[in-house]
């Protein structure tokens, strides 16, 4: 219960973080370069859209459905839970995967990319934590 | 009531997320929404926010054109933003097609922090541009941006420049690090930030920002032409 209450918080900050991004994207402030540096390259890249949408957008439903698949846990929605460790896992993969593109196809780290990296490793962990001690006690 | 809670707390977390995300994009286009309206062909000449002064900055400036142009376009650029490279063409495209009717003038925008060798580069065309070939460096260090921008050290590179277009390059070697130099570096950026200027490249039209959106030559074309009718006008 706990566990899923904390996922839920977290993933509120990945949700806001991910909006920040898109609206960037999409109004197309990311394109001028800034004193912080790097997002400017990170969003013009080719790698921040994904068949016409921007991959912001998709981290903001990424963060969405953890947020609401926790949150349905914490009520006691089952079927939430297990759904919730697939989907956490994947999109760590996922945030490996754009960590590797920044550092050694785009050449530029964008703080913000790199928060919600972070954001999710804080949600494998607290999603792992649960996996271990569910096993526990049988 | 407990097995609906969740799902109401759900629907209240994505009506905030889709209520700030309207917000901000809102907040974000709105210097765009006059410029837009004009690049669709409509002169709209009441929805135009009032000219910006703001501080001045390093005097006396470099510009192209004339003083007396009935448009003044103003651009803060950093020579190792790859945006500005893109741009630089786009407005030695403007200066031939308009001529005398438009002036431009170029402020030094640095992005030191997130550039390493924009500070550099900016110095190299102001240390130039006390020889009176400011224009010079700026065309040849946008032109070879891709040349230099991922180099280690970018000196003598800019040095070779300064070479090819016949500077005294021993006082360019002194200029480079000079407090003339350093003080009209400061000077412009002092200017951008009183403009709200946040990166580069960020263009003034007669004191009204252009959209980044309108910076296309097409687009550009429309806004420049504007201006200079509308003094026509008067």
């Amino acid at each position: 219960m706990r566990l899923y209450l904390s996922a839920a918080a977290v993933s509120l900050l990945g949700l806001a973080d991910a909006i920040y991004l898109t609206v960037e994207h999409v109004t197309g402030q990311s394109v001028r370069c800034t004193i912080i540096a790097g997002c400017s390259e990170v969003l013009s890249s080719p790698y921040a859209v994904v068949a016409g949408v921007p991959l912001a957008l998709i981290g903001a439903a990424a963060y969405f459905g953890v947020f609401s698949l926790s949150t349905l846990a914490a009520f006691g929605y089952r079927i939430a839970g297990t759904l919730l460790t697939p989907l956490v896992l994947l999109m760590f993969l996922f945030s490996l995967w754009l960590i590797y593109l920044q550092a050694f196809v785009i050449h530029a780290f964008c703080q913000f990319c790199l928060f919600s990296a972070a954001i999710t490793t804080a949600l494998t962990v607290i999603v792992l934590i649960g996996v271990i001690f569910a096993r526990k006690p049988r | 009531m407990k097995r609906t809670l969740p799902f109401i707390i759900i629907l209240a977390v994505l009506g905030v997320a889709l209520g700030s995300a309207w917000y901000m994009t809102r907040s974000a286009s709105q210097p765009t929404a006059p410029a837009a309206s004009t690049t669709s062909g409509v002169a709209n000449n009441q929805a135009q926010p009032a000219p910006l002064k703001g501080v001045p900055g390093a005097e006396p400036p470099y510009t192209l054109g004339s003083p007396n142009a009935p448009a003044h376009l103003e651009e803060f650029g950093d020579y190792q933003c790859p945006p500005c490279g893109m741009f630089h063409p786009i407005l030695q495209q403007m200066h031939k097609e308009f001529g005398d009717k438009l002036q431009i003038t170029f402020r030094e925008f640095p992005l030191t922090p997130a550039h390493q060798h924009a500070l550099a580069a900016a110095s190299a065309a102001e240390a130039a541009g006390l020889q009176g070939r400011f224009w010079e460096m700026h065309d040849l260090i946008y032109e070879h941006q891709n040349d230099w921008k991922d180099k280690f050290d970018v000196r003598p590179i800019f040095e070779g420049y300064a070479k090819d277009i016949g500077l005294d390059v021993e006082r360019y070697k002194r200029d480079i690090g000079s407090e003339v130099v350093a003080q009209r570096i400061f000077l412009d950026g002092k200017r951008g930030h009183s403009l709200g200027v946040k990166g580069t490249p960020t263009v003034f039209l007669n004191g009204r920002e252009v959209p980044f959106e309108a910076l296309p030559a097409d687009s550009l074309r429309v806004l420049i032409q504007r201006e200079i009718n509308n003094a026509g006008n008067r």
